[in-house]
């Protein structure tokens, strides 16, 4: 029954993916893939001679921290790219593409993958940095006691902003009401391109903590909100306040805390300093927070070198090196906000978009909703990006 | 038959996935397409669902907006490649080798780094407002990537006029001088000559480079998402159809806009093969 279920799923995803990426249809007439460990591999083993093939966003881990692994462990690593959760997922089902591990899977993607039985739990003892992680992981809400993942980065949900063009005090008065209040900067406002992400501020500011409701009313009346940021504020919806915001093309933006510090670090034009740059951290217990998880493939070929992977990613050092890079932060107990701080990685006027344990625990998660609830967010979701 | 084994390949094969893919399921675990093959086991659901939402619906709003978009391009392209395509194959006369080289110059950069060019050009410091504004044409720099339309339109013209320039090329150059020289010969101006013989005779030319340009514009969605950063006001129907495809739990509904869009354009090809046809008999007689 199991094969069935994954020859079939193997087969859509490959038509999916030739279907989205301009593949030509009869490369895709290849093996299925084959069947997968749902059992974690055994004590003690050699890692393999790879090489260890990794998905992971395009830009998403810093490529000397690649160089020196392999010269570690005298292997290849090839890293396979995405642009989105859905390439990812098309792409790990893809008989054709061999993956041993994912670097970056979002929390309800890993839900998927251990219901469908394409991640294999984690056997711990080839770990041992997994002490280093910070608190709220070791037994996340996504994935009970991390049997299946390791936490990489984490991040907020807030409002980057221009000091220099809004008073930061301004910001932190208004709240979400910034977006809607931000008339006199038509054209440099951005919301995050992502469903839940913009309907959950939506709610947020009118005082709705539950982003995972799929009542239809709240629903709609989120999408009456963020339509009126059409007129409002000539509203752009993008991911790219990273670079937009201390380039100056945006003012405002609802953005991921991270973005910041990647701003501040990589894109402000020459002779700008990074004091222009802002963020509005949402009180506790309405911050949105998020993280990405390190997981091992049940079809892994290297899955002892991947385990070794995912350990020397959580080494203290190695994280060090790739947050100086990537600019989001890994979660890790060490690389906490004064850390950062005085290792000069972060202004300390952005100290708010370092999240800390307690933003986990008493932070805001985007959950499962279930298949009904994502036809109901995208469908919603489709009207305001129609102009409804 | 290679005409026909081209035909299968290329156009009913993958229409035919996209129509499984349309009227298909979806994995519940996974949410990704799965395609349903045989015809008796098609579910309209979302086809029905997209059609309310295009006739009098929201996305409705979204076909007229990339129509008029296109159009807008389209004469874009008319008004810049018409004179182009016009200059090289009937004046250049010896360096015509060399304007066709620079013609097809554009064709060796991809599309997507030629829009990306345009967003630094495009910027409040970019070359175009330091232009405008040195010709006093604008008083302060224009906020072009803010999601306004007219940055679509000069998108979609300037990536899309090479494509349209060398078909029409090809059919200004075949045109027979002699007809020309007739014209002229009778006593017609060089303007009514041109109205009266050159334009008549560059009409399939014409048609075809517009078949060319406005069936690949009307699928795009890139144009829009690199110029306007993704702002509702210029959605085309590719974005929405990039949504539903490659970032929804709803494959379906961006299959059955891919249906639609071609059911609306096949309007517009049948219309081509008959004025062609009708053309080639006229030129027969």
């Amino acid at each position: 029954m199991s094969a069935t279920r994954r020859q079939f799923i193997g087969n859509s995803a490959r038509l999916a993916f030739a279907l989205s990426a301009g593949v030509p249809l009869l490369q895709a007439c290849g093996g299925d893939k084959s069947e997968g460990s749902t059992d974690p591999i055994k004590d003690g083993l050699e890692p393999e001679k790879g090489p260890l093939r990794i998905i992971n966003y395009a830009d998403y881990v810093n490529p000397d921290v690649i160089a020196d692994f392999e010269r570690l462990y005298g292997v290849k690593v090839e890293v396979t790219t995405i642009n989105s959760g859905a390439e990812m997922t098309a792409k790990i089902v893809d008989p054709n593409i061999k993956i041993d591990m994912s670097h970056s899977m979002s929390a309800t993607s890993l839900g998927r993958y251990i219901a469908g039985g394409l991640v294999m739990p984690l056997n711990k003892s080839y770990i041992p940095n997994a002490k280093n992680i910070l608190l709220a992981f070791n037994d996340p809400w996504y994935d009970k006691d991390a049997v299946y993942s390791m936490p990489y980065t984490f991040f907020g949900t807030g409002i980057g902003f221009r000091s220099d063009r809004i008073d930061a005090a301004e910001v932190e008065a208004q709240g979400w009401d910034t977006i809607w209040n931000a008339t006199n900067f038509k054209g440099q406002v951005s919301i995050l391109d992502d469903e839940r992400e913009a309907f959950a501020m939506a709610m947020l500011r009118r005082g709705i903590t539950d982003i995972n409701t799929t009542d239809p009313e709240l629903l709609d009346q989120a999408l009456a909100d963020i339509l009126e940021l059409i007129d409002l504020v000539n509203v752009k919806v993008n991911i790219e306040g990273y670079k937009d915001i201390p380039e100056g093309a945006t003012t405002i933006a609802q953005t991921w805390s991270a973005d910041l510090i990647l701003g501040a670090n990589g894109y402000l034009p020459e002779g700008t300093d990074s004091s222009v740059l802002g963020f509005w951290h949402p009180p506790t217990g309405q911050y949105a927070v998020a993280n990405d998880m390190l997981g091992v493939m049940a079809s892994a070929q290297s899955p002892v070198l991947a385990h070794h992977y995912l350990d020397y990613m959580l080494d203290n050092d190695v994280s060090e090196k790739n947050f100086s890079w990537v600019g989001y932060l890994p979660a890790l107990t060490k690389l906490d906000a004064d850390y950062v701080i005085g290792a000069g990685y972060v202004p300390e006027h952005l100290r708010n978009c370092v999240p800390t344990n307690d933003d986990i625990t008493n932070g805001l998660q985007f959950r499962d909703i279930g298949i009904d609830g994502d036809l109901l967010y995208e469908e919603t979701w489709s009207k305001f990006k129609a102009g409804a | 038959m290679p005409g026909v084994a081209w035909l299968i390949a290329f156009f009913v094969v993958p229409v035919y996935a996209v129509t499984a893919v349309a009227f298909g399921q979806v994995d519940p675990i996974l949410r990704t397409a799965r395609p349903v093959w045989n015809p008796l086991q098609w579910d309209f659901q979302a086809m029905g669902d997209v059609l309310d939402r295009v006739i009098g619906g929201d996305l409705g709003r979204v076909f007229l907006r990339t129509f008029m978009f296109v159009g807008l391009a389209l004469a874009g392209c008319i008004a810049i490649g018409y004179p182009v395509a016009y200059f090289v194959a009937r004046k250049a006369g010896r360096s015509r080798g060399a304007l066709l080289a620079l013609l097809v110059l554009p064709f060796w950069i991809s599309y997507l780094m030629r829009m990306l060019a345009w967003t630094n050009l495009l910027q409040l410091d970019g070359y175009v407002n330091r232009l405008l504004q040195w010709f006093h044409i604008i008083d302060a720099p224009r906020t072009w990537l803010d999601g306004d339309w007219p940055t679509v339109v000069i998108g979609l013209t300037y990536g899309y006029v090479p494509f349209f320039i060398l078909p029409l090329y090809a059919t200004l150059e075949r045109i027979d001088g002699r007809l020309i020289e007739a014209g002229r010969d009778l006593g017609a101006s060089a303007t009514r000559t041109f109205f009266a013989v050159t334009l008549p005779l560059s009409v399939p030319g014409l048609m075809a480079a517009s078949v060319i340009t406005v069936l690949p514009m009307c699928g795009d969605y890139y144009t829009s998402a690199y110029l306007t950063s993704g702002s509702p006001r210029t959605e085309m129907v590719g974005s929405q159809i990039e949504f539903f495809l490659r970032q929804s739990t709803r494959p379906q509904a961006g299959a059955s806009l891919v249906l639609i869009l071609m059911a609306v354009l096949l309007v517009l090809m049948v219309y081509y093969l008959v004025a062609t046809l009708r053309q080639q008999r006229e030129a027969e007689r």
